[in-house]
């Protein structure tokens, strides 16, 4: 039965990690400005990310270590210190994203400024972190989060031509605007295949304990979860494709996404809108906030948990609580998260080689894999990754200068 | 041009939304004003730089046009005046037909 | 033993499987005629910076006498009070004892007890 309940793990990393300020603005744009055709990238970003997850979980529950202290103990200090630096750099400005999501949704829903939410909001995703257990963070995110299924209600409604839609899943060029279908192509993966999701997920599973038994069930959680959240992703595609596109409207700021939902769910539309938002951004911010936190103190070997009072891990609460006060104050300088959301996801896609390439070799040792280790099937698909996360790193910065 | 055109798109269907009931009078106000604010510096490159072979005269008229009917749509949203952001609505949709032609005009044939 | 894959960077629990750290370094004493053995742990303080770069170790150590428990130098651990060597690193000491814990407790006690909610640092 507790095995049966923690596919909600996977749940709420989907939907707090998946579906969040990143991938909703991608999509959205990517419906608004080119209909169904980038429907295959975020098919790609899914089939990759089910994969990474899949494989921290695994190497948790063989290995009984998380990435990130397998990592250390693998490549040594000053590899660890290097990619620290580069992991932490970039999901702090996913965490401003993230909370400057929240600060948007409370800002359409009351008319008040997104930097007067930002203290707030951030008191409030501490105080989640400060008194709340990983298993309430777990699963009260993902109750939460399941709001955002009105995206599919929505793209339903819309009535979509599913046939036009499923030629969207084969790569095609469009005959015009190619620099920005690439860009959002870039984003839309470097928004998908989030690092802080493995890092946050392999803790997780520490967290819970998990054994060799795990295995078949992480499988699970790992397709399921990440499935959900792609089809999540690609509903805000279509619907945006189709309430957006016929208008002209280019999704560049956040009050127009939030006309998202609105003509197919004409009565609640705006406020699911801004409740899904809501509760992926703030899944999100705690996941990131987590994942932070965890890397500092499994890379230096402190006592850590979510479960225990912060006085019993001392560095680790105090790491988060720095984390949250200093991703405050960019949103409270007034500084836009959609514009945070563009940069920071360029800069994932770059430092994506970073975060897999040491994973792939942990998953290939027998060390800590024991007859557990990676597959051809996992390997190539992780090598194919480590190859688009290259060319993305390569492309998405000019792209982002042209395109964005 | 497409930058002006999904702004005023999105004051358009801000508006539509909002007779509808769909959407609250803070957020549909906040991107009515939004809406123009981000049209200003648009239209004022096209006019400064403005696409080969288009009518630079009919497009300054229209898109001067289509900002003040959005800033008046947003002063009658304050007020709740439906009937009459109805007309201005009605409006700012010719106002954007004709900007819809002008880029139509220009773009290359495929 | 395999010195970097088994014991380097390894973390390291006390006799109450309390998280102590990592092994950032290893002393070793190289004699004339005898082999090389490993006579200290090294825990801490410049020793993993020095790693990096010893820019990393001088800038470290300013900070560390700034505020803090005012520690600069790396925890030293003898080699014979390793019990076993597997997935982790298990000690026969008592962490608070050894100093490993000084960051922590200094933490615990100056910041994250102030805090409402925060909890008590158990003194035992």
């Amino acid at each position: 039965m507790k095995k049966i309940l923690q596919i909600s793990l996977g749940i709420v990393t989907s939907v707090g990690g998946f579906l969040e300020i990143g991938s909703v603005m991608t999509a959205a744009q990517a419906g608004a400005a080119f209909g169904y055709q980038l429907l295959w990238a975020i098919l790609l970003g899914t089939l990759c990310l089910i994969f990474l997850v899949e494989m921290s979980g695994r190497l948790a529950a063989v290995s009984k270590h998380t990435i990130v202290e397998a990592m250390r103990e693998r490549f040594g200090f000053p590899f660890f210190f290097i990619v620290l630096i580069g992991m932490v750099l970039v999901a702090f400005m996913v965490l401003v994203a993230e909370l400057g999501g929240i600060g948007l949704s409370f800002q359409i829903l009351t008319g008040i400024g997104f930097p007067w939410w930002a203290a707030p909001v951030s008191l409030l995703v501490w105080l989640l972190m400060w008194k709340g257990t990983f298993g309430l963070i777990e699963n009260g995110a993902s109750l939460l989060g399941l709001v955002t299924i009105c995206f599919i209600v929505a793209a339903i409604k819309l009535r979509p031509d599913w046939s036009s839609a499923a030629s969207g899943l084969v790569p095609t060029m469009p005959h015009m605007d190619k620099a920005h279908y690439g860009f959002i192509a870039v984003s839309i993966l470097g928004a998908s295949i989030s690092p802080y999701l493995m890092y946050f997920y392999s803790s997780g599973a520490i967290e819970d304990k998990w054994d060799e038994s795990y295995i078949p069930i992480n499988r699970l959680i790992a397709g399921l979860g990440m499935t959900f959240g792609g089809v999540l992703s690609m509903a805000v595609l279509v619907t945006a494709a189709l309430a957006l596109r016929p208008r002209g409207i280019q999704v560049d700021a956040f009050d127009q996404a939030a006309l998202l939902t609105t003509t197919a769910l004409p009565k609640w539309g705006f406020y699911l809108f801004a409740m899904s938002m809501l509760f992926a951004c703030f899944g999100a911010a705690l996941e990131i906030s987590l994942a932070i936190a965890y890397f500092f103190a499994q890379g230096f070997g402190w006592n850590w948990s979510e479960d225990l009072e912060p006085s019993k891990d001392a560095r680790f609460s105090l790491v988060y609580t720095i984390i949250i006060l200093l991703a405050a104050i960019p949103l409270v300088a007034g500084i836009d998260p959609v514009k945070v959301t563009m940069v920071s996801m360029a800069l994932t896609a770059a430092t994506l080689p970073l975060a897999i390439v040491p994973f792939l070799f942990l998953m290939n040792d027998p060390i800590y894999m024991g007859k557990h280790r990676n597959g051809w099937l996992s390997n190539s698909v992780v090598a194919i990754v480590i190859l688009i996360s290259f060319v993305l790193a390569v492309i998405s910065i000019p792209l982002q200068i042209i395109g964005g | 041009m497409d930058s002006a055109l999904s702004w005023l798109g999105t004051a358009e269907m801000a508006g539509e939304a909002w007779l509808r009931h769909t959407t609250p009078d803070k957020y549909t106000r906040q991107t009515l004003e939004h809406s123009n604010e981000a049209l200003r510096p648009i239209a004022h490159d096209l006019l400064e730089a403005p696409p080969r072979g288009i009518d630079t005269a009919l497009l300054a008229v229209v898109l001067a046009q289509s900002q003040k009917h959005i800033a008046r749509m947003a002063r009658l949203v304050r007020e709740r005046n439906a009937p009459a952001l109805s007309s201005q609505l009605d409006s700012l949709r010719a106002d954007q037909k004709v900007v819809k032609q002008l880029a139509d005009d220009i773009k290359p044939k495929q | 033993m395999n010195l970097v894959r088994d014991v380097l960077d390894k973390k390291l629990l006390d006799r109450e499987d309390c998280p102590m750290g990592r092994v950032d370094g290893l002393v070793m004493h190289v004699g004339e005629r005898s082999q090389p053995r490993i006579t200290h742990i090294r825990i801490g303080g410049s020793t993993p910076w020095m790693r990096v770069h010893p820019a990393f170790a001088k800038l470290g150590a300013k900070l560390a006498r700034l505020w803090g428990p005012r520690r600069t130098e790396p925890v030293r651990i003898p080699w014979s009070h390793v019990v076993t060597a597997g997935r982790d690193i298990k000690l026969d000491v008592k962490a608070r004892n050894t100093g490993a814990l000084d960051w922590e407790i200094w933490i615990a006690e100056h910041i994250i007890e102030r805090i409402p909610g925060g909890g008590q640092e158990e003194e035992e």
